[in-house]
């Protein structure tokens, strides 16, 4: 019995012992290891699903989609969930695969892959049919016919592409954010049929309307293709400009590349080239900014060739292509485009007074366009000029600029001597359609006085329409245009290309009220002629007869006819695609020009950026941009300012900049 | 009538059942109503999808470079410069 008794004992410790131990671990389970198992339950019976976010569409400015993202699937068919009969015949119809081989595949495979992509359309016939899985998955493409493609740019997404152009430098706008859903599955793995729990909903990017028009754009990018064909030609450019909004309205590049096919580089941006005579009027506009040139003074023509004196027994030999034996005005000068004259009239500025002109026109800076990898162009200080290097930049040689360049700069003349900062982006609207952004005119600076621009843009209107004037073949009826040629020669590494020529026409019209600025430029035509007024102009008449005749251009037509008064936008107003649609001949200037201040009345005053520990050049750019003058001194990185930064100052005032060196 | 402990028993099983019923029942629920989210997204998608290549053809169709050569296969051509009069507006036109 005692023996009995102490196997008793001894089962009960054991089994207490066990209960111990088994409270223990479940103490342990629970208490101390219990969140991380929870953890672990959670995750086998629950996955996580990134949801992506739609990227958002680029729009030209009529809301014509230019990019787009879109919805694409790939699909996989599990045969034994399957419970329809026809699920073979549709899934080929729907998927485009040959019947036969579809069925022989769900006869004998656990699991059919189509890769596709399918879109949404191709695949709704059989995307709810049991044993069907599609995967979604996010791509963008070209839209709007491939036009503007090198500006539009390409979206690096997965396909590991270089992203460039808009998509690149706007990407952070179009990215949306990524949303997160839980969904329940089985021990398998599976994925059960439940109510997904969407933690973070997705949030799709912003859309972006583009100051483009889908319409000219075609026009332009047609025009060029054309032309470039028929003169045998290695490139141009292409731009049509709105000159008081800044907003580039079509713009259109063509190069030839290393292996002799034509690219689409977007040149208009990104390559400098010498803009020869188109660029005598930068420096007309010093001269008769600085007074030292009035309408009676004239200059010989010297019959077309000239042995300019430059002193210390040098000369520079200066060709015209028309021989001029009569004295020349300004006017005459630039109407025939005499680089004699030009020449000779560049002798009353000084070095640093012509250096400023063209820099104040924006040459040898950046225009601060939103497009990624722009060229500032060439334009060097006057201390590393010559003595060749005044008349040189009079004739447009010496220096280099974009189309783009060239395109704000005759902006400036017809906007009454007010530069302004070119632009591609127009609105950008959220997700849900608000306005979060809506471009303004950005002056830059005043480069001259109106009544300056208005004598330019009457000696424009001479070099199209006077006689004799080299730019005759842009004569468009209806379209009062104002322009200049320019045919400057090519520079191939270092030295001139013996027979190659840039040919450029750049222009604004209607003269006494420009709506547009084209610019063109034609690069080594090598069939026929290869001046600008013979090469360029022809291509800018063709595209504006092109644009007059359509009925969805971008040109207020009520502001041509000279007898009745311009028709005065809304200020404010969006100009909202589906709107403009049926709105085709309202006037497309939706911003009213901000009033320049009048000269009695006082600027408003405005806060001077803060730019310490900025570089000269980007220094200079925020305080023009601002509104400011500036007075440098010495170069390097800048410590401080007067006005300082945060304080107060009249628009247009000076802010003087002081530099580490 | 004195409650026994049979009775809160039986009280507390039908509160479960109920309370598990509720349950239950609102699970079935949004199991229904997300299948029939699921749906419509799907149709929305497709929807939208139908409609972004109904514009794209449209815009191709319109666009110049199919029309131009079916004008000129028409015996049309676009107008020259002089060709084009651009008509005053009234006042009354711009209202």
């Amino acid at each position: 019995m005692k023996r009995f008794s102490a196997r008793i004992l001894l089962l009960q410790v054991g089994f207490a012992l066990a209960m111990g131990l088994v409270l223990l671990r479940a103490a342990q389970l629970q208490l101390v290891e219990g969140a991380e198992w929870a953890r672990r339950a959670a995750a086998a019976r629950t996955s996580r699903d990134t949801l992506p976010a739609r990227r958002g569409t680029i729009y030209d400015r009529r809301g014509e989609p230019l990019a787009i993202t879109q919805e694409f699937y790939h699909v996989g068919i599990a045969p034994n969930e399957a419970t329809d009969a026809r699920l073979g015949r549709l899934a080929a119809r729907a998927l485009g695969l040959p019947l036969p081989q579809l069925q022989r595949e769900l006869r004998t495979r656990k699991w059919v892959y189509a890769y596709g992509p399918y879109t949404a359309t191709q695949i709704a016939p059989i995307r709810n049919l049991k044993g069907v899985h599609p995967e979604g998955f996010y791509r963008r493409s070209r839209a709007g016919r491939g036009l503007a493609g090198p500006v539009v740019g390409q979206f690096a997404g997965d396909s590991g592409a270089r992203p460039s152009g808009l998509e690149r430098s706007l990407d952070a706008l179009l990215t949306g954010q990524p949303g997160e859903a839980v969904y329940l599955r089985d021990q398998r793995g599976r994925r059960l049929e439940s109510p997904q729990r969407r933690i973070r909903e997705p949030v799709a990017g912003n859309d972006i309307w583009l100051t483009l028009d889908a319409e000219l754009q075609d026009i332009a990018e047609r025009a060029l293709e054309d032309a470039l064909r028929g003169m045998g030609a290695a490139g141009g450019d292409v731009i049509f400009l709105e000159p008081r909004s800044g907003e580039i309205l079509a713009v259109a590049s063509r190069q030839l590349g290393d292996d002799g096919r034509m690219t689409d580089e977007p040149t208009a941006f990104t390559t400098p080239f010498q803009p020869g005579s188109t660029a005598k009027l930068f420096t007309a506009a010093a001269l008769l900014r600085l007074g030292r040139v009035d309408s009676t003074d004239r200059v010989s023509g010297e019959g077309g060739h000239y042995e300019m004196p430059l002193g210390d027994g040098v000369t520079f030999t200066i060709e015209d292509v028309h021989a001029e034996k009569e004295p020349l005005t300004l006017a005459d000068a630039i109407r025939v485009s005499s680089n004699i004259a030009m020449a000779k009239f560049s002798t009353r500025l000084s070095d640093l007074e012509q250096f400023e002109a063209l820099r104040d026109f924006g040459f040898g800076s950046p225009s601060g366009v939103e497009f990624p990898s722009e060229s500032r162009g060439v334009l060097a200080p006057p201390e590393r000029w010559t003595a060749f290097s005044k008349p040189s930049h009079a004739m447009g040689y010496e220096l280099s600029v974009t189309a783009l360049q060239l395109a704000a700069a005759y902006a400036a003349i017809a906007n009454d001597g007010v530069l302004v900062t070119p632009t591609l982006v127009r609105e950008v609207r959220g997700p849900d359609g608000r306005v979060l952004y809506r471009h303004r005119p950005e002056p830059v600076r005043r480069v001259m006085p109106g009544e300056v621009a208005a004598t330019l843009r009457r000696y424009l209107r001479a070099v199209v329409s006077g006689e004799g004037g080299t730019g005759d073949k842009a004569r468009v009826a209806n379209f009062d245009l104002a322009g200049k040629t320019g045919t400057a020669r090519r520079i191939v590494n270092g030295r001139y290309e013996p027979g190659g020529y840039r040919a450029s026409f750049a222009a604004l019209g209607p003269a006494d009220d420009p709506q547009v600025v084209v610019v063109v430029t034609i690069d080594r035509p090598t069939k026929g002629s290869y001046y600008g007024g013979s090469v360029a102009a022809p291509v800018a008449k063709s595209m504006l007869e092109q644009a007059l005749a359509s009925r969805r251009i971008a040109i207020d037509r009520a502001r041509l006819v000279k007898d009745t008064p311009p028709v005065t936008a809304s200020p404010g107003r969006p100009r909202d695609g589906a709107d403009d649609a049926g709105d085709a001949d309202a006037p497309v200037q939706a911003f009213p020009w901000p009033a320049l201040p009048a000269r009695d009345s006082t600027p408003a005053p405005l806060q001077v950026p803060a730019v310490t520990g900025r570089d000269v050049r980007a220094a200079a750019l925020a305080l023009h941009r601002r509104g400011f003058r500036i007075e440098l001194h010495g170069r390097g990185t800048v410590v401080r300012t007067d006005p300082a930064a945060g304080a107060t100052a009249p628009a247009g005032s000076l802010v003087a900049v002081w530099t580490s060196e | 009538m004195t409650l026994r402990g049979r009775h809160y028993v039986l009280f507390w099983l039908l509160v479960f059942l109920v309370v598990a019923g509720g349950v239950a029942m609102r699970q079935a629920v949004s199991v229904d109503l997300a299948k029939r989210l699921r749906v419509l997204r799907e149709e929305s998608t497709t929807l939208e999808a139908r409609r972004a290549d109904l514009e794209r053809r449209i815009r191709a169709a319109r666009s110049r470079g199919v029309l131009i050569p079916e004008a000129e296969r028409l015996g049309l051509r676009l107008p020259a410069d002089s060709q084009i009069t651009v008509l005053p507006l009234t006042d009354g036109d711009r209202r």
